[in-house]
């Protein structure tokens, strides 16, 4: 009796979940394996040509190409520990305020979140008016407070364009892991917190022995997210900075050069799709390891309420 | 009883309209094509051509669409490939879309379905051929020449007196206009295509002009040529002359800063001019070709075929799109081109009567010598102009060498480029 009803709540389980089954398997997987099998081929513009095996590979582990893919992995690399660094700290800490925070609640939580839901065409647009060299406001503020040599420009200097790229990216986007933390926060169980105070422990040692532990669910969601975000990173340095990664390649990441072979670029108007391809394995590879192997050893540390 | 009246009320409406739409979807039965391009600049000057063109051809009408410079190869490679590209289609030249001519996006072009074809010399022809398919897959529309623009007012109220003929008198007049106040150079690093056209400007007379093109382009002489490097470093020296911050100032801002009248020079291709002039109505623009670089020296005018309107190979329009080929390729519209958008058009028989387009003109034919990168080195990856662009901005700020900035563009071209194939 048990077993029928269980073997119908299987069938109506697996149905249900085979549209959203569909979706990934046309959207995701068969565009990854048609990838991968690309990166095996000659490419002639988008004609394809005759197989090649491995070339496509040595060809992006060679000049011109590898420099670019250094510089490409370096920046990506850059970006995953500073956003993880600053980013998740940040929204942890703005999460926790608004858990503990008396009134106004709903207001801050709109008002942390607003940036990510805005166009991030609008975000990009927005602060290249900001930050403008000339007419913008933040320069025109940092020499009115009395540091004119500080009034950089931000974009356009190579060391500094990676940098306000990141800042950015906080900007916009340090609302999200702080709703998340917000909920892993709602959902503990207030009587262990209850049963610390009154035990006298301090709020720092709550936090630290408590509330952290439990939000290890929440953190694993984040931090992979997070990795998976900053080595596909795209949208913010295209808008700010072209598929060439201007300037002189300080902002150009994995994605961007991806898009940059294959579909090319005004400078390198022929396009190469094989190599492109190749990249393209490469960065799924990469992350697809990273994000899994991450994703375990976070688990591991979950604890169970 | 509420609802009943709601829903009589919903329903007049509906009838209403109903009644109002067929006559508006009466203007749907003409022909549509889609026309693209890279010149957000110029979308005002080709809008009000096409009406010119609607009006004598009321079956069909156009729709021009500008893409952000940049990113506009980008765009037509993908929308050609998944068969949605446009019917008319403005052409990078030379082998700025040679992988696209080259895999049959492009319709070919025969002299008897645009006969003004048979007009162009086969120097600008060539300009929107194939690379391993030399049919003619565009009609070259404008000749462009690169030069030092001015602002007469400016230099008048810094005491400028002459224009300058060498490399010298052009520094020492920078610095007359930057102590009289004003910023000599509105050029700037934030848009590497923009420091390649200003290289492009300045440095034929350094590294040779035509004699060393021919030379490159025939294995004679390779890019760490002494002339080539000192080119290079020219560019270098004019950082210092640029506005503070330069190297975050875009495209946009550092036209605009000559545009109103902050910048005395502005150093770069005659397609500025109608951009200034739109910016700024009232400004008025000088011209003279880049100075010699010593008094041994020769003058040059870089100038090249610059884009050409192609048909998209499958298009279903054939018909109409050779007919707006054809309007495209007019006297008329050359003469408007000239007029409206300062450019310098291949149609023949047009009169030139804008002062600074004269100039330009005499002086490009003959003092004219290609614009390297663009004319030989843009057929294959990585092409000059992909280690030039980025190559450029840091060579501004002092990261990288003119020597090392030659050895990396000769490496590039070397890498696939018959004639240049293991030379270093």
């Amino acid at each position: 009796m048990a077993s029928a009803l269980r073997r119908e709540q299987n069938r109506t389980t697996s149905a249900l979940l085979i549209p959203a089954l569909a979706v990934i398997v046309i959207f995701t997987t068969i565009p990854a394996v048609t990838t991968l099998s690309y990166a095996f081929f000659g490419w002639e513009g988008f004609q394809r040509n005759t197989f090649v095996g491995l070339e496509n590979f040595k060809k992006l582990f060679t000049y011109p190409y590898i420099d670019q893919l250094l510089a490409a992995l370096r920046h990506n690399t850059i970006a995953f520990v500073v956003i993880m660094t600053f980013q998740t700290s940040l929204g942890l800490l703005l999460a926790y305020a608004m858990f503990r925070v008396k009134r106004g609640l709903r207001l801050y939580r709109v008002v942390v979140f607003l940036p990510v839901i805005f166009s991030l065409v609008v975000v990009g647009y927005l602060w290249q008016a900001l930050l403008d060299p000339y007419y913008g406001p933040v320069n025109q503020i940092i020499a009115g407070l009395g540091f004119p040599e500080f009034a950089k420009p931000w974009l356009g200097d190579t060391a500094t364009a990676l940098p306000s790229l990141m800042f950015i990216n906080l900007w916009r986007w340090v609302g999200f892991p702080a709703i998340v933390f917000l909920a892993g926060l709602n959902a503990i169980n207030t009587e262990y917190i209850e049963a610390a105070r009154i035990d006298g422990a301090s709020e720092s040692q709550i936090f630290r022995k408590i509330i952290f532990p439990l939000l290890a669910p929440s953190l694993t969601i984040i931090t992979v997210l997070t990795f998976i975000g900053a080595y596909e990173w795209f949208d913010l340095p295209f808008v700010l900075g072209g598929s060439n990664g201007s300037p002189a390649g300080a902002t150009d990441t994995l994605a961007l050069m991806f898009y940059r072979l294959s579909f090319g670029s005004i400078d390198s108007g022929a396009n190469n799709v094989g190599v492109g391809s190749a990249l393209g394995v490469l960065i799924f590879t990469l992350v697809g390891l990273g994000a899994a192997l991450g994703s375990a050893l976070l688990r591991r540390r979950e604890v169970e309420q | 009883m509420k609802i009943n009246r709601f829903r009589g009320f919903v329903a007049a409406i509906l009838a209403a309209t109903a009644v109002v739409a067929p006559g508006a979807s009466s203007a749907s039965a003409a022909t549509e094509l889609t026309f693209w391009s890279w010149r957000t600049e110029d979308k005002a000057f080709y809008e009000s051509q096409i009406k010119l063109f609607e009006a004598k051809n009321p079956d069909i009408s156009v729709k021009f669409t500008p893409y952000l410079n940049t990113e506009y190869n980008a765009i037509v490679s993908t929308a050609l490939t998944a068969g949605k590209g446009p019917d008319i289609i403005q052409m990078r030249p030379y082998g700025g879309m040679a992988s696209l001519s080259d895999a049959g996006n492009f319709m070919p072009l025969t002299a008897a379905d645009v006969p003004a074809l048979k007009k162009l010399p086969a120097g600008i022809l060539a300009g929107a051929q194939g690379y391993k398919d030399k049919k003619q897959f565009g009609l070259p529309y404008a000749v462009s020449a690169l030069g030092v623009m001015y602002n007469p007012d400016i230099l008048e109220k810094a005491g400028v007196r002459a224009l300058p003929q060498t490399w010298a008198q052009l520094l020492a007049a920078f610095d007359k206009v930057k102590k009289a106040g004003f910023m000599p150079l509105g050029n700037a690093g934030g848009n590497g295509p923009a420091l390649e056209q200003l290289h492009a400007t300045v440095g034929p007379t350094f590294y040779g002009g035509t004699a060393f093109f021919n030379d490159v382009v025939a294995g004679k002489k390779t890019f760490t040529d002494k002339g080539y490097v000192a080119s290079l470093k020219a560019v270098a020296d004019l950082a210092q002359w640029m506005p503070a911050n330069y190297q975050g100032i875009d495209y946009n801002t550092a036209r605009g800063l000559f545009a109103n009248e902050k910048a005395a020079f502005y150093i770069g291709g005659n397609y500025e001019i109608g951009y200034f002039r739109s910016l700024n109505p009232s400004i008025t623009i000088g011209w003279f070709p880049a100075p010699k670089a010593n008094a041994g020296a020769k003058r040059y005018v870089g100038t090249w075929a610059d884009g050409a309107y192609a048909i998209n190979a499958k298009t279903a329009n054939k018909a109409a799109a050779l007919k707006f080929l054809n309007f495209l390729g007019t006297k008329e519209f050359g003469q408007a081109l000239v007029d409206e958008i300062a450019f310098i058009p291949t149609a023949p028989y047009v009169k030139i009567n804008d002062p600074a387009v004269k100039e330009i003109n005499r002086w490009r034919t003959t003092l004219g010598t290609p614009f390297l990168n663009v004319v030989g080195f843009r057929f294959e990856n990585p092409t000059s102009s992909s280690i030039l662009q980025p190559g450029f901005q840091k060579l501004i700020v002092g990261g990288t060498t003119p020597a090392q900035l030659a050895k990396d563009v000769q490496t590039a071209v070397s890498s696939w480029y018959g004639p240049q194939k293991g030379k270093s």
